[in-house]
């Protein structure tokens, strides 16, 4: 064999690898100069240490900042030079636990969404069936939804680029957020989902009596009795209990408020199972002091009213859920409490006011500082 | 070259010595061991259970539908011929069945089960009252299964929930759940101590074996209408809807759960 020629290929097969090699030294060099600084999530005690957090949108710091930018600038909905604009924080209001106090949203052509906007609250915890009816799978893909929704942004995405693009502080920190100035909705969705998982509501008395710092009046605990009992109110099978502190079972329940069923934006349009025709999530009851008005439809504007209803209103169908065993025509319609017990019930849901929540700052409008 | 021809056949030889070395090492020390898989099933009448149909008639007369179960069973134990037991606790003691969740209708156990012939296996269904601890599930969905403090606390052992047709053709709901039991006293307050309801089953026909590096697959079959007849009749009539507050009706539940499963091998 030519040594000369074996040499030559040799040299070549060096020069390819020391190419290759100085090409993903590049590469790695540029992962490496985009450093964001993770942020490290704290689980509050007895809360699940289970997160939904997707691999390929961890926590950061930057990513957090921006986001919460994002989710308070009404330029989000491309149409603030028209008169438009709207944020995520125009329905989502932190005095209201990230709620709509007026129920149902109204989107930028003054159109309405088909149910109440709900509260953002512990959303990391959050299995993925995310809505009144559990269909969206993330908060990121939350996020890609709303801006053409027409009830809500009823907008474009080049449009909100174009408006987000047009402001001077946000290259820099999405080049900050994921290591290049460029801005897609994908990075705006999951900028603003990643502050939505820092949204963390784990201070009300529920949790310091829990936490060993507080204690119950005798009507809070009468009322936490109530409230886990079949006996009682029977309500911590679907809304949790101190043992599952997140106050929901993030399932679906028909709770035998209806005769008749619409079945567009039921639990049932997204599973077709019967057994789901007019049951929707069961919301978690943290806050539930300011996340008014209360079901799907907002059709209560009272935790009265709620209370009166799981007492004595309940109505009977074949579809109602079988934990609501209560509905026992012709004996009754309810739990039927008497006046003290409910009295006592509404001392116990008002426990779970978090006002640290709806205060903290890393939460609130960045731009009203 | 005669120098290089040494120093190959020295190599070759100590490589021969370091393997054989090596193969009487894994001979002797290898410990001999296998896995067990288990699934769960859940048959009404010898057919798997269809759900939301109301075609199911109790021992007691009750027509019902089959909505869902969700169980613990813990503290598994497997009966070696040999007469020695083999436990189940080395990653956990415990597994979480929901027929909503199809990742939990199979058990792939963590443990090294030691290879040989095994005459049967029993466990316990729930929690031992030692074992059965408030706060000891965070994660969901086995945190939703807690049973309230005021009852006792930990957590249910079963919810079995479908609806049942009442004598006026009311489709009413049944949540037959089992957990920790109580007293009452003339106020109509729980008085501890509470009572466990929790119970071992045993499968005296469960014979398997287990062979090295190879999983054994066990299935247990929930037989739901057991629940209902053997050896006492339940009438959702008599009952009610929800039973957690009603002690005798849940000792009739504990009683009955004695030949609620069966037990298959399905090595296919």
């Amino acid at each position: 064999m030519n040594i000369s020629f074996v040499k030559s290929k040799i040299g070549l097969v060096l020069a390819f690898i020391f190419l290759f090699t100085s090409c993903k030294k590049k590469e790695e060099e540029d992962i490496e100069t985009h450093n964001p600084t993770p942020y490290s999530l704290e689980i509050p005690h007895g809360f699940p240490t289970n997160v939904n957090i997707p691999d390929d949108n961890p926590l950061t710091v930057e990513g957090i900042k921006l986001g919460r930018y994002l989710f308070y600038d009404d330029r989000m909905s491309g149409k603030a030079d028209q008169g438009m604009g709207m944020s995520c924080s125009s329905c989502h209001q932190q005095a209201y636990a990230f709620d709509n106090p007026a129920g149902q949203g109204t989107g930028t052509t003054s159109l309405k969404t088909k149910n109440t906007v709900l509260p953002h609250i512990n959303l990391v915890w959050n299995p993925g069936t995310y809505g009144w009816n559990g269909s969206v799978a993330s908060i990121e893909e939350d996020v890609l939804l709303v801006i053409p929704d027409p009830t809500e942004f009823a907008s474009t995405w080049p449009d909100v680029i174009a408006a987000i693009s047009a402001e001077a502080m946000y290259p820099p920190m999405f080049e900050a957020a994921f290591g290049s100035k460029e801005i897609t909705p994908e990075r705006i969705a999951k900028a603003i989902a990643q502050f939505m998982r820092t949204m963390v509501s784990q201070d009300s008395k529920f949790d310091r009596v829990l936490r060993g710092d507080d204690n119950f009046t005798e009507s809070e605990r009468r009322g936490l009795v109530l409230f886990t009992t079949e006996e009682g109110a029977d309500c911590f099978h679907c809304h949790g209990a101190p043992g599952n502190p997140l106050m929901t079972t993030h399932l679906f329940y028909n709770n035998a408020k209806d005769t008749i069923f619409d079945t567009s934006s039921d639990r049932y349009s997204v599973t077709n199972n019967p057994r789901d025709i007019g049951a929707y999530k069961a919301t978690t009851l943290r806050n539930i002091e300011l996340t008014g008005p209360y079901m799907h439809d907002g059709r209560f504007q009272t935790l009265d009213e709620v209370i009166n209803f799981y007492s004595e209103g309940l109505l009977y169908s074949e579809y109602a859920h079988q934990l609501m065993h209560k509905v026992f025509p012709p004996y009754g319609n309810g739990a039927m409490l008497n006046p003290q017990e409910k009295a006592d019930l509404k001392a116990f849901l008002l426990t779970l006011t978090d006002t640290v929540f709806i205060n903290n700052p890393e939460l609130s409008d960045p731009f009203q500082k | 070259m005669i120098t290089m021809k040494i120093k190959i056949s020295l190599f070759v030889l100590a490589a021969l010595m370091l393997v054989s070395c090596k193969k009487k090492d894994e001979t002797d020390t290898s410990p001999k061991t296998g896995k067990i898989s288990i699934s769960f099933e859940h048959f009404i009448s010898n057919q798997p259970a269809i759900v939301n149909d109301y075609i199911y008639t109790n021992a007691a007369g009750n027509v019902y539908s089959f909505f869902l179960v969700r169980y613990f069973i813990s503290d598994v134990e497997l009966y070696k011929s040999d007469g020695s037991v083999v436990k189940i606790d080395k990653w956990t003691d415990h597994f979480y069945v929901d027929t909503d969740i199809p990742h939990t209708l199979e058990w792939n156990v963590f443990d090294e089960i030691s290879i040989g012939n095994f005459d049967s296996l029993s466990f316990r269904f729930g929690f031992s009252d030692t074992k059965n601890q408030s706060f000891m599930f965070v994660n969901q969905p086995e945190s939703n299964m807690v049973w309230p403090e005021e009852l006792g606390g930990g957590y249910h052992y079963l919810q079995l929930e479908g609806k049942w047709i009442d004598p006026n053709g009311i489709k009413i709901g049944y949540a037959f759940h089992l957990g920790r039991g109580q007293h009452y006293d003339g106020s109509g307050n729980p008085v501890p101590p509470f009572i466990d309801n929790s119970f071992r089953v045993s499968l005296p026909n469960s014979a398997f074996s287990v062979e090295t590096d190879k999983t054994t697959k066990l299935t247990l079959r929930m037989n739901i209408e057991n629940w209902f007849e053997e050896p006492h009749l339940y009438d959702h009539n008599q009952w009610g809807g929800d039973i957690m507050q009603q002690q005798p009706a849940m000792l009739l539940a504990k009683e009955n759960g004695w030949n609620v499963f069966s037990f298959n091998l399905n090595n296919n």
